[in-house]
């Protein structure tokens, strides 16, 4: 008789015999249209791992040919100085464009202006959308409606929201603009045209438009947490705000983390609102990355430094991808039973 | 019904062949060839598709014309010269970019083209500076001008009426009525110019550069954006903005600039003369009636020189020989006497020729033809470098200027930090 602990064991290996013991269905079709790769003599657990290699050959292979090799060309050309208009020119520079791009001010507040645009709009959008959240939590028709028109702006394309906020602001004859001139709210060239305020106020576009998305992934979230784990908290005397702090919040942890991640690496993309209202300036107020990308890539075909800007970027954005699974990551190691 | 359906869908199918088979062959009797144009989205891009028609009769090949803004514009045609693949025959080519495309090879040498057709061209019909600084680079000619626009003052005839002032001949002049006319609590400004950072920017101040004394290259052709002359300019230009222009001014591309005088904003403003009819049309237009266009004013002590830009047309070196000689004949009917009067009756707003400017009948219905025949006379179309690096000295000055502008520098230090980015590039 076998003891206790050996007893799970050997049902799990009867378990996975069962599991192996015939081919599956999709082995077996393979296996009859692609005989070399999928022999009937085969192991099955190498036919097996053949099979799972199949399956995710054409996500390997999309990866591969639309991210890896692009990543991998750009940043071979970035280690050359490449202009497409002046052919003759093309020299291997090593970390020339590198080091010129880290020296350059302008770049340096490109670089910067990225970061604070990035930092500033995904954190106003994800205090007022988590506020939105709430507010939209409880399923009724006032609600719904209200979600309905909170995401008018988010199917505004953000070349049309820059037009639109250019005509308000416009501090001559704009409906906001003119009276924030005349009433002293904003400097004498207006909100965009001076520089300590340019950059704040293409945040605010960005908030207008992106924080509607933004209560709308964290609503999924809040829709998803258990209304009896709620409800034994208030059974139980829990006050609002502590409910709110120790079940709705840790609950949310991977939507909320989910939301900042896909809105900063949306918003380290910031292009096309800067280039209607401002396209960059005054002088390097509202000059960042993609700006400063399109420009060397479009204008000028000087392909090395479009190169080097967008590895920059790429780098900035591989980390904070890296730096978000990390800390789902350790939630969830946290919270695993 | 299996036979009913398929007696219900074979006239469909026959009359799809039919269309199939009968396009293409329709298209061919029509004209031999068709070419391919891309065009900017300036008034002659409309004219030359309208004038498609005539085109064809009278030179036996069709043309389609692909109307695109610049930037779009450069991007494609850019993709088709890298990418060697012909797409489009006939480029309508900036002037500025004329040094670009001579060196990069990219559209072919006309040269021989033009002294072989010298008599049917009647080359001493188109002015001499056009003829140069719309596609002359060197010993080459990239481009035959097209479309050329001379720099002109525009102004509100009322307004300086009204203040006792007479039309500005001088720079100073200007300057002082702009500061007299500006009535800020009123909204009324006595001038507007482009402040936007980047093209839109360095291209105005470029222009009231070259009228204040200054140049971008020294005479060697080398950068020279810190010179006295240029700091000086610089200071008069943000001196403009500060005391007469609107106060957005600064974020002012084309659009804002035209705008703000449209709409009777503005009292002056130097601008292209390709927009001079639009200021007389009562639908995009507040000051019909009350505006006048005049020679663009210098300063004090400068020889008077005027600013020319536009257009010229050039033939894509990568498309088949036929295909070129074609081009070239579309060329000559598009630039020629006949063509030139048809565009400018279609509101083109570009001219290259001497008869073109003394019509009686354009004349008539332009009557700021004149101006446009002397500032030609005395053009300057170098003013804006037109150098291979162009694009990139543009930005640098784009950035400068504005940075003065915001108030983020003074002139001189803009300067300087612009003179050390442009001495890179060469």
């Amino acid at each position: 008789m076998a003891d206790a602990a050996t007893q799970p064991k050997e049902a799990a290996a009867a378990a996975a015999a069962s599991t192996h013991a015939r081919p599956g269905l999709g082995q077996r079709l393979l296996g009859r249209f692609f005989p070399a790769l999928f022999p009937p003599g085969e192991p099955l657990e190498a036919q097996r791992r053949l099979f799972l290699i199949a399956l995710t050959a054409p996500v390997i292979t999309y990866v591969l040919v639309f991210a890896v090799y692009p990543a991998i060309v750009g940043l071979s050309y970035s280690l050359w100085r490449y202009n497409l208009l002046r052919p003759h020119r093309t020299a291997f520079v090593g970390f020339d464009n590198y080091v010129k791009f880290f020296s350059d001010p302008a770049m340096q507040a490109a670089l910067w202006n990225t970061a604070v645009f990035v930092v500033a709009a995904v954190i106003l959008e994800f205090l007022l959308g988590f506020a939105l959240a709430l507010l939209l939590w409880r399923d009724r028709l006032f609600s719904r409606i209200c979600l309905a028109l909170l995401l008018v702006p988010v199917t505004v394309t953000p070349l049309a929201t820059g037009l639109i906020f250019r005509a308000l602001l416009t501090a001559d004859y704009g409906p906001i603009g003119y009276w924030a001139r005349i009433l002293g709210i904003s400097g004498e060239r207006g909100f965009l045209g001076t520089p300590s305020t340019a950059l704040a106020t293409i945040v605010v576009m960005d908030v207008w438009q992106w924080t509607p998305l933004m209560a709308l992934i964290l609503l999924a979230g809040l829709k998803a947490i258990p209304a009896t784990t709620l409800e034994a908290a208030r059974v139980d005397g829990a006050t609002a705000l502590q409910r709110l702090t120790t079940i709705v919040v840790p609950l949310m942890v991977p939507s909320i983390l989910l939301a900042l991640l896909l809105r900063m690496i949306d918003a380290s993309m910031v292009f096309d609102t800067i280039y209607v209202t401002t396209n960059g300036g005054p002088n390097n107020a509202t000059n960042v990355l993609m700006i400063a990308a399109v420009k060397e890539g479009l204008e000028f075909f000087n392909i090395g430094t479009a190169s080097t800007i967008a590895t920059v970027m790429l780098a900035l954005v591989g980390l904070m991808a890296t730096v978000f699974f990390l800390l789902i990551g350790r939630y969830e190691k946290k919270v695993a039973p | 019904m299996q036979k009913n359906r398929r007696a219900l869908i074979s006239p469909f199918l026959l009359a799809a062949s039919a269309l199939i088979v009968a396009g293409p062959l329709s298209a061919a009797s029509a004209a031999e060839v068709t070419l391919n144009i891309a065009s900017m989205n300036d008034p002659f891009g409309a004219a030359m598709t309208k004038l498609a028609p005539k085109v064809e009769a009278a030179t036996g090949v069709a043309i389609k014309v692909d109307i695109m803004s610049y930037g779009e514009l450069m991007t494609k045609t850019s993709a088709d010269f890298i990418g060697d693949t012909g797409s489009y025959d006939i480029v309508t080519m900036d002037n500025v970019l004329t040094g670009q495309y001579a060196t990069a090879g990219q559209v072919i040498d006309l040269k021989p083209w033009i002294e072989q057709d010298a008599a049917e061209l009647d080359l001493d019909d188109v002015y001499p500076v056009v003829m140069n600084s719309l596609g002359g680079y060197g010993e080459m000619q990239v481009a035959f001008p097209f479309s050329g626009y001379a720099n002109v003052l525009v102004y509100r005839t009322d307004l300086f009426e009204a203040a006792g002032l007479s039309a500005p001949t001088t720079m100073q002049e200007l300057q002082a009525a702009a500061e007299k006319i500006t009535d800020r609590e009123k909204g009324q400004y006595g001038w507007v110019a482009n402040g936007q950072k980047g093209p839109a920017v360095a291209q105005d101040w470029m222009q009231y550069n070259a009228q204040l004394g200054g140049s971008i290259l020294d005479a060697e052709g080398k950068p020279a954006i810190n010179s006295d002359a240029n700091v000086e300019s610089l200071t008069v230009y943000k001196a403009f903005f500060d005391k007469a222009a609107p106060p957005g001014a600064v974020d002012y591309d084309w659009g804002g600039r035209e705008q703000a005088f449209r709409q009777g904003v503005a009292a002056t403003m130097q601008t292209w003369s390709v927009g001079a009819a639009g200021y007389g049309d009562p639908a995009q237009s507040n000051v019909v009636d009350k505006f006048a266009v005049i020679k663009a004013p210098t300063g004090e002590g400068v020889e008077p020189k005027y600013g020319i830009g536009g257009w010229g047309l050039s033939i894509n070196e990568d498309i088949a020989e036929d295909r070129q000689a074609a081009a070239w004949t579309v060329i000559k009917y598009l630039a020629g006497k006949e063509g030139q009067k048809e565009l400018a009756l279609l509101g083109a707003g570009g001219f290259v020729r001497k008869s073109t400017l003394a019509d009686p009948e354009l004349n008539a219905k332009y009557p700021f033809l004149p101006i446009i025949a002397e500032s030609f006379e005395k053009g300057d179309g170098d003013y804006r470098p037109r150098i291979p690096e162009y694009p990139e000295i543009q930005d640098i000055l784009g950035t400068a200027v504005n940075a003065v502008l915001a108030g983020d520098a003074d002139p001189k230090a803009a300067l300087d930090d612009a003179q050390a980015r442009a001495e890179d590039l060469f």
